[in-house]
């Protein structure tokens, strides 16, 4: 298997006088995972997918996309493999209708008109936003024009999706459209997705999920055991999903037993019903 | 400061082929010192009812009442700068607000708009930055040298210098990690407590609206369409869901519970351990033997 996202022994920091982002820092993500990056507000989360498409340099260490190593020179051909979705829906428009937005990118890259066509209508399909094709972006809601955001950078098939916290603006509706979107691209293609976030619920998507605290991996593991340390999660500053909470108590004073924490309504149903039957 | 909305509309670009009416006929009331949520889907008009309340928008029909400023079309010439030295607005991401050199010039820039008396201005920053829970240190510095949640605390600051009596939040956690929700919505909800403000808070986030407001006002398609406690609003799941709106998470999984396990769980702002306790007692009582 091939690595997606190689970090060696990256040091990074926004000025001179600033305290190291990251130091030292070293990561792997394999091809085709799909692993959230969470972490307070200025734990390095972000600064990680910047450094990954050549957004910002690091000042020692080095970055590999694809096993080929990101440099000046090669940082433009590199970017076209890693799509990247900002927060801010705002900030990510340039054409006049949704279609415009999306062939914006396939243009940039000299795509035949054709094929141009085709993916656009593929890309729009995958996110649910084939019907808005002539819709103006800025008549859409929150949550829509993130699924653009995304159908736009789809369509230059990249092999990695870079989500940098790309539902921290919207709404409860709007955000539960972008996991369903995710969900399905996931289920869908092969391609490599890291999701920035700092929402615990959306982490139920992915395979792995690494905790970042003041610029270091605090804890790599998977969706099953990372409340296991729930104290260590919440001295870092993070708060559990309401579920997990309620499961912590009910094996401390109830003797109840979950297997995993649940991270959702249905599966703490689902827990609830098996230990009640025990009991 | 007691604030009325009587029958009041809004039209966005009145008599052109754009024009859209984002308020319809809204009755509303909120009394000195309460907290009250707003909430509603995207595009429901809770921005623009906010903008009501401090004159940025006047009412295309109707009026509002805020203290003894009365805003309807017809009187529009008064000297809104009185209303708006009562009325803090903390805008959603109001640290892209931030413009001066230093944090200090920054927090005095509407004191000094709003002509407060040199002398005083020293200790309403104190007392601003105090209230934001920012030690002094950061007075020097430039506003973008800080980490995003202290930026929005100086801009907050900037806000709570002004000694407002009415305080209208819109959005004023979007974009914060869980931790720095939390510490900002405690932040306010104080605020609330101890300086008695009357608290105006514009949210998606069901939680917050059921953890700290007395009265929550829901808005669908630019009316009011529900109003009342929040135990009352989310005990009516269907016309929420009209409203396109979700449940408070501990609602929503009690709701789930009661169905399944024929419990009867009801809200009374349990803290998860209390809860626990609940839903074990219920069900070892419910079972049969």
């Amino acid at each position: 298997m091939m690595t997606a996202i190689e970090f060696r022994d990256v040091y990074f920091r926004y000025n001179e006088d600033a305290p190291w982002v990251l130091k030292k820092f070293n990561l792997k993500i394999e091809e085709n995972e799909t692993v959230a990056i969470i972490g307070h507000n200025g734990s390095g989360k972000s600064t990680i997918a910047k450094l990954a498409n050549g957004l910002l340099v690091p000042q020692a260490g080095d970055i590999l996309v694809n096993g080929r190593k990101l440099t000046a020179s090669n940082v433009w051909e590199i970017r076209q493999n890693i799509g990247m979705v900002f927060q801010n829906p705002e900030n990510q428009f340039v054409g006049t209708t949704v279609r415009d937005d999306v062939a914006f990118g396939l243009e940039n890259r000299g795509i035949p008109r054709k094929e141009m066509i085709e993916r656009i209508h593929t890309s729009l399909t995958q996110v649910g936003m084939e019907n808005y094709q002539n819709h103006e972006p800025h008549n859409l809601s929150g949550g829509q024009k993130q699924r653009v955001a995304i159908a736009s950078v789809m369509a230059t098939y990249p092999e990695i999706l870079l989500l940098d916290e790309a539902t921290s603006m919207l709404d409860p509706r709007g955000r539960k459209e972008i996991l369903s979107t995710i969900h399905d691209l996931k289920e869908e293609l092969e391609i490599t997705m890291v999701m920035i976030t700092h929402d615990l619920h959306e982490i139920i998507l992915t395979d792995r999920v690494i905790v970042m605290n003041q610029g270091q991996i605090y804890k790599d593991t998977t969706v099953d055991h990372l409340f296991n340390d729930y104290q260590g999660l919440q001295s870092i500053g993070l708060s559990l999903p309401l579920t997990v909470e309620l499961a912590i108590e009910l094996e401390r004073q109830y003797d109840y037993q979950f297997t995993t924490y649940p991270l959702d309504n249905e599966e703490f149903l689902e827990a609830l019903w098996t230990s009640n039957l025990k009991e | 400061m007691d604030i009325q909305f009587e029958r009041v509309s809004y039209t966005y670009q009145m008599n052109t082929p754009f024009s859209y009416q984002a308020l319809k006929d809204i009755n509303m009331e909120i009394k000195t010192g309460e907290f009250v949520a707003v909430v509603g889907h995207t595009g429901s008009g809770k921005s623009t009812l906010l903008q009501h309340i401090n004159g940025l928008l006047l009412p295309t029909e109707g009026q509002v009442q805020v203290g003894n400023f009365r805003l309807s079309r017809d009187n529009k010439r008064q000297d809104l700068k009185k209303l708006r030295e009562k009325v803090g607005v903390v805008f959603q991401y109001p640290e892209h607000q931030l413009f001066e050199e230093t944090v200090e010039r920054d927090i005095s820039f509407g004191l000094k708009n709003f002509q407060v008396p040199a002398e005083e201005t020293q200790a309403r920053i104190a007392s601003a930055l105090e209230k934001v829970h920012l030690s002094d240190d950061v007075l020097q510095k430039s506003p973008f040298e800080l980490s995003g949640g202290q930026m929005r605390r100086v801009a907050i600051a900037g806000v709570l210098a002004m000694n407002p009596e009415v305080l209208i939040l819109d959005e004023p956690t979007a974009g914060l990690d869980p931790k720095g929700q939390h510490d900002i919505m405690n932040m306010f909800y104080d605020l609330h407590k101890t300086k008695n403000m009357t608290t105006i808070l514009v949210t998606h986030q069901m939680n917050h609206a059921l953890n700290y407001a007395d009265h929550i006002f829901v808005l669908a398609d630019g009316r009011v369409h529900m109003k009342g406690a929040p135990e009352q609003i989310f005990s009516q799941v269907e016309s929420l869901e009209e409203a396109n709106l979700d449940m408070p998470d501990i609602l929503s999984l009690m709701n789930q519970i009661n169905q399944k396990f024929g419990t009867d769980l009801c809200y009374k702002r349990q803290k998860p351990d209390e809860l626990a306790k609940e839903i074990v007692e219920q069900l070892r009582e419910n079972k049969p033997l």
